[in-house]
């Protein structure tokens, strides 16, 4: 291909034409400065407006206050200020490309709160500040980190950002429909443990959720998400794709792993127990289908627990697990692992002169008791150990207890720049195949053709 | 300079100005960041790295049996094929042929009830997008919950899955709808000012409702129809707002317009890849502007804009 490289000077000039004329999305800015003191250092925090978690930036904002707190009563002069930069993106995807884009014209924030698979395109862009010697630096206010999230702040084998808030994603399963359709107690109490054996399989799932259709106990066997997304990682898991090479920092796919994903979700449609158009769904018909007792089953995220208890109008512990049962992805394959998968969002501090300043902020915002706050009220599940133990969180987030053990089977999306772009391209073979325009093999063939020309040497075919 | 160039060039300024101004802010200067952006490695950042062609080398994928030793890579031959089935049937079910029929019916009827079933016709146009992409979402639900299937239930037929099963006849019918009213106000203004009088005269030599518009309404409306084709041809080649308001990033409804979408803005599904999105676009505007040509050839539009023999005074 024909190529040549650009000066620098030249590649700013266009840079900043660029992004002139490309960076429509328009974003807010809400100021909290402190009271004019002496000496302000201003932290710019970069946050999506997200009601579901005010508490992501609040955090930070109360870190601030505390700290001058502690400079007042030593007698400094010197305040931290933080400019909560709000912004109004759909989503988090959205909001990374819109940071990416702000960094790019100089426009970089000392902390950043996004989701974690963006921690490879921050690194990459020259964003994310190298955290390892922050966090040995200040060991102990990381100790109780739950090991298992620090793979998601991973970047070439250096940590890059800290958990924020942690959740697992797994299968739901409506105990009802199942008694409906003659499953007694025992059958649906022994489920979670024969999925973890792997005497229970993906396939089992799929003939189990069509049982329930055939006999009139639910109209749809289970959905899936009806867009891109994380979840269907976890079900290519559980059929031994494992997404990305750690040693090469590269994406990853096999054709035979990809063939067998692909016909175990045309084996569902086949039998009646996943919808062809489920790519066509809205969000509000997928969760219509579950929380309405339509569906047996249905893979998502534990924040929906909130939800489902409204729907279903339980109120307690017991009622919620009489009524619905959570299990992993299962195995492929008789005696194989199963999955799940976890999808933490995180603080990213940017690589500026206040990032020292701005890690101790993040490190401060991680400790018990402000992430329980997050935690309890969002349903996610913690970041550190200790939180389990605490009052608040036994009182109200026994379900985020519940789940926390599900991380030991946990996946983490892989930190790569170009993860967005492979999900887009695995997801169209999802749409072929459940909607029977191509058979299991020819949407893998299809898939991994647009992964080699789009993502190039960035994926790794291993057949 | 004298006084009076002085002056026609104020005046060529005052009045020409502010479109030559809007036509190069809006639309010059978008296709020339559209072409350096197509030759660039642009992606999530707005960085620019390097002049490459890769990004056209993305569509085509080698193929020593082909005439050229390439062909089309699969998923950008089926964007063209189906932006040309959307935009070719769009055009001559809709935009053309059911904006005449409903622009000729309602001129036939009475004033207020011509009026009446135009303001309806219109209602589309003036909801705002997502609504009328709502209402379509409503309309298609294949549960017993759409209109749809709750019209052919009452039938006792069976419902049906438009998005699942006919996807394309989906978008063509949303955007069909809607397009047609343009059309429909066109035509029937131009009806409206065909002189009376050649009425009265082929109603007193004997012609009937089809031979008179056949014989007179038709001819009049030969440069209104090429005006539609080549506008409507544009309009919807470029489109996607609706398509994607109803069927999502689907691969069904994959048309260029949306393929180009999707990879550059679209939220959560692969977007940000700036330079590839733009290449996709710069043919798009190589595709629109041969259409264009090529209609403009076609319907003689060359005529149209040519200055009448006769001045009237």
């Amino acid at each position: 291909m024909f190529r040549f490289i650009l000066g620098d000077s030249m590649k700013r000039t266009l840079s900043a034409v660029a992004a002139v004329l490309m960076t429509s999305t328009a974003f807010t800015a809400l100021s909290f400065t402190a009271p004019a003191f002496a000496e302000t250092v201003t932290i710019d925090l970069w946050s999506r407006a997200d009601r579901s978690g005010p508490l992501r930036a609040g955090n930070i904002v109360s870190a601030a206050e505390q700290l001058n707190r502690v400079f007042a009563a030593a007698g400094s002069d010197t305040r931290v200020g933080i400019n909560l930069i709000e912004t109004n993106a759909a989503g988090f995807d959205a909001d990374a490309l819109d940071l990416l884009k702000a960094h790019s014209v100089g426009e970089t924030p000392d902390i950043a709160i996004a989701a974690h698979e963006w921690i490879g395109s921050f690194v990459e862009a020259g964003f994310a500040a190298n955290l390892e010697e922050h966090i040995t630096a200040n060991a102990a206010m990381y100790a109780d980190m739950i090991p298992e999230l620090w793979t998601s702040v991973m970047y070439k084998g250096e940590r890059y950002g800290i958990p924020q808030d942690s959740e697992i994603r797994m299968f739901f399963v409506n105990n009802d429909i199942l008694r409906a359709a003659g499953y007694d107690q025992a059958y649906i109490d022994a489920l979670p443990g024969k999925v973890e054996t792997g005497e229970f399989t993906m396939f089992d799932w799929c003939d189990l959720a069509a049982d329930t259709v055939t006999k009139g106990a639910a109209k749809i066997g289970w959905v899936h998400r009806p867009n891109v997304g994380p979840d269907f990682q976890m079900a290519m898991a559980s059929f031994g794709i494992d997404i990305y090479n750690d040693d090469e920092a590269k994406l990853q796919i096999t054709k035979q792993g990809l063939t067998d994903y692909y016909g175990w979700l045309k084996y569902c449609v086949d039998n009646g127990s996943l919808p062809a158009d489920m790519t066509t769904y809205s969000w509000d018909s997928t969760h219509a289908a579950f929380r309405g007792g339509d569906a047996m089953g249905k893979f998502h995220g534990i924040w929906n627990v909130g939800a489902q208890m409204d729907s279903f109008g339980l109120s307690n512990e017991k009622e919620y697990f009489d009524k619905l049962t959570w299990i992993h992805a299962p195995a492929g394959k008789k005696g194989g692992a199963p999955k799940n998968l976890s999808h933490p969002v995180v603080y990213v501090v940017g690589d500026t002169e206040n990032k020292d300043l701005a890690a101790l902020l993040v490190a401060m915002a991680s400790q018990h008791v402000p992430n329980t706050a997050h935690a309890v009220g969002t349903n996610h599940t913690p970041i550190m150990y200790g939180q389990t133990a605490m009052p608040e969180f036994i009182e109200k987030g026994w379900a985020l207890i519940a789940g926390t053990p599900m991380l030991k089977y946990a996946e983490f999306m892989p930190n790569h720049a170009k993860i967005g772009q492979y999900n887009a391209i695995t997801y169209t073979g999802i749409q072929a195949v459940e909607t029977g325009e191509m058979s299991p093999q020819e949407a893998a063939e299809m898939v991994i053709e647009e992964l080699e020309i789009e993502l190039g040497d960035d994926v790794i075919i291993l057949d | 300079m004298t006084p009076s160039n002085t002056r026609q060039a104020t005046n060529a300024l005052l009045f020409l100005g502010p479109a030559c101004l809007f036509l190069v802010c809006l639309l010059l200067i978008p296709i020339i960041v559209d072409l350096v952006v197509a030759f660039t490695d642009m992606s999530q950042t707005v960085r620019v790295g390097e002049f490459t062609t890769d990004q056209f080398g993305k569509l085509v994928k080698a193929n020593p049996e082909a005439l050229l030793g390439f062909e089309l890579r699969g998923s950008f031959y089926r964007a063209l094929s189906l932006s040309a089935v959307y935009v070719v049937c769009t055009l001559a079910i809709f935009n053309v042929t059911f904006a005449l029929i409903l622009a000729l019916t309602t001129t036939a009827l009475p004033d207020w009830l011509g009026g009446l079933y135009r303001a309806i016709w219109l209602m589309p146009r003036m909801a705002p997008s997502v609504v009328y992409g709502l209402l379509w979402l409503w309309v298609v639900d294949p549960t017993d919950r759409g209109l749809l299937n709750q019209i052919l239930l009452a039938f006792g037929l069976d419902p049906i899955n438009m998005k699942l099963d006919a996807p394309v006849t989906l978008i063509v019918f949303a955007n069909g709808f809607i397009g047609a009213s343009l059309g429909m106000l066109i035509l029937t203004s131009s009806i409206r000012s065909i002189p009376q009088h050649l009425f009265y005269a082929a109603r007193a030599d004997g012609a009937g409702s089809l031979s008179i518009t056949r014989h007179i309404v038709l001819p009049a409306l030969r440069w209104p129809l090429s005006y539609i084709t080549v506008f409507q041809s544009l309009s919807l080649l470029v489109s996607f707002e609706y398509i994607f308001l109803i069927m999502g990033p689907a691969r069904s409804t994959m048309t260029m317009s949306m393929l180009a979408y999707t990879k550059t803005l679209a939220p959560g599904i692969g977007s940000g890849q700036y330079a590839y999105g733009a290449a996709i676009t710069l043919i798009l505007i190589g595709i629109g502007m041969v259409s264009a040509l090529l209609l403009y050839r076609l319907t003689n539009m060359k005529r149209l804009l040519t200055r009448p023999r006769i001045e009237v005074q």
